[in-house]
């Protein structure tokens, strides 16, 4: 077993026995991490209370090689994000970024600028919460490789025009009108919808800024959609967001 | 090669004894081979003692029910404590479970009566407002007399997160909502303290 350091982002526990902890970790180094925490419910203990949810720690865990749990040895809180406990609707949002790196990440595949996107968004959810969640989502999409088509036609790779987009997440991206009859799941894409998707996907702070409620509300359901289809089950924190 | 004549006997041990250590293995904090010293210490005390035993546990299950009004576990229709006339029944504090009535008990300050949610909200883990007792609250403030309600959910980020959910649903009810305060612990040192403890006991400070 050899000790490894990281910078983790609580995203699940569990209690295990009287006194003991089994945590879901999405670290910076190491991607996701399943440890136990020996002792980790005790109020005195190496990880003092640093295993709270959503508390981004430095760890110090035994990597075990038989396939078993990890042991955390060591946790010690770096920050937690106060506006998630004064603010319902950023507290719920939080929660969705919890589920999406917890079920939507695999063990051992770490993504550092996911981490960092993860870290920057639990810094400035509050208040409209929606454009941050909607560019976590999509920085989630491109790290995993799951990101939509959206500078072409995702069946028949014909250029895109912003008046006749529509988006189909089981095409994986856009469609023009003509392919849009093939996939039953597409819906309209409105033009100002369409280009707030695409200020998303790129880099750069153009996504930033006023959203209308169309734009809003179709980028969520879109979203939604999409992160649905590929998970193959409905983000339970789904219903939870507003538009 | 086989051993010819030996095998292995794969089976779990049955009868009363068997089945006494692996109910009381089952209980926190008792592992098999307490569950085994308190069988055999049970095999050697006397019958009454066993019978009183076994008749408390049976009581816990048959005649224990929730306070029609707080929700914690009782034998009558209202518990102790909200039943007794000297409490006041202006002040109403929530707290998750009803070990944290005990705990605020022994405190011997606390006059007003309780509120048991019996959980935490919890969407990651399926629990909603609906798995609480978050209805029966309401209807206790709805039913007036109430001024205060005390938030005493544990300080994690799903205890405040219920906190703000009751605030919010019952801040329109014109009651006044608290929170337990915060920060460093009486008698302790401030080079002790974590910093989380030191920013909680800074952002609750007060004036003399």
């Amino acid at each position: 077993m050899s000790a490894e350091k990281a910078t983790a982002l609580v995203l699940r526990t569990t209690d295990w026995s009287e006194s003991s902890r089994i945590a879901t970790l999405w670290t910076r180094e190491f991607g996701k991490v399943r440890v136990l925490a020996k002792g980790g419910r005790r109020l005195k203990s190496n990880f003092e209370n640093a295993l709270d949810l959503l508390t981004l720690c430095g760890i110090v865990f035994l990597r075990k090689s038989s396939g078993g749990l990890d042991l955390l040895t060591e946790a010690q809180v770096i920050q937690r994000f106060p506006r998630l406990r004064t603010d319902l609707s950023a507290l719920y949002a939080a929660y969705y970024v919890a589920e999406l790196l917890a079920d939507g990440t695999q063990d051992y595949d770490p993504h550092p600028l996911l981490f960092d996107e993860a870290l920057t968004t639990l810094r400035e959810l509050g208040g409209e919460c929606g454009p941050r969640v909607a560019r976590f989502e999509m920085v989630l999409l491109r790290e995993l490789g799951y990101s939509p088509v959206l500078d072409r036609c995702a069946s028949c790779g014909g250029e895109m025009h912003e008046t006749e987009a529509g988006f189909s997440a089981s095409a994986n991206g856009v469609l023009c009108r003509n392919c849009r009859g093939g996939h039953r799941d597409a819906r309209p894409l409105s033009p100002p919808a369409y280009r707030t998707l695409r200020d998303l996907a790129a880099a750069g702070d153009d996504w930033r800024g006023m959203w209308s409620v169309e734009v809003r509300t179709d980028v969520r359901q879109l979203l939604g959609q999409y992160i649905t289809h590929l998970l193959g089950r409905r983000p339970r924190m789904l219903s939870y967001l507003g538009s | 090669m086989r051993n010819r004549g030996l095998c292995i006997v794969d089976h779990e041990p049955s009868g009363p004894i068997a089945t006494l250590m692996r109910e009381l293995g089952k209980l926190p904090g008792i592992g098999p081979k307490t569950a085994e010293r308190l069988t055999h210490h049970l095999l050697a005390a006397p019958r009454s003692r066993v019978y009183a035993l076994a008749d408390a546990l049976r009581a816990i299950k048959d005649s224990i029910r929730q306070c029609r009004q707080c929700c914690q576990p009782t034998e009558n229709e209202l518990c102790d404590i909200c039943s007794d006339p000297r409490r006041d029944g202006s002040v109403i504090c929530v707290v998750e479970q009803p070990r944290d009535v005990a705990a605020l008990e022994r405190t011997a300050t606390y006059r007003g009566l309780y509120h048991v949610l019996h959980g935490r909200l919890a969407p990651l883990d399926n629990i909603g407002p609906e798995q609480l007792t978050i209805d029966c609250l309401v209807q206790r403030l709805r039913a007036g007399g109430v001024q205060e309600v005390i938030m005493a959910t544990n300080p994690t980020l799903e205890g405040d997160g219920t906190a703000l959910y009751l605030s919010s649903l019952l801040a329109p009810m014109g009651v006044r909502v608290t929170r337990l305060a915060r920060g460093l612990p009486s008698g302790s040192g401030l080079e002790f303290a974590n910093s989380q403890m030191l920013v909680d006991a800074l952002e609750g400070r007060r004036s003399f």
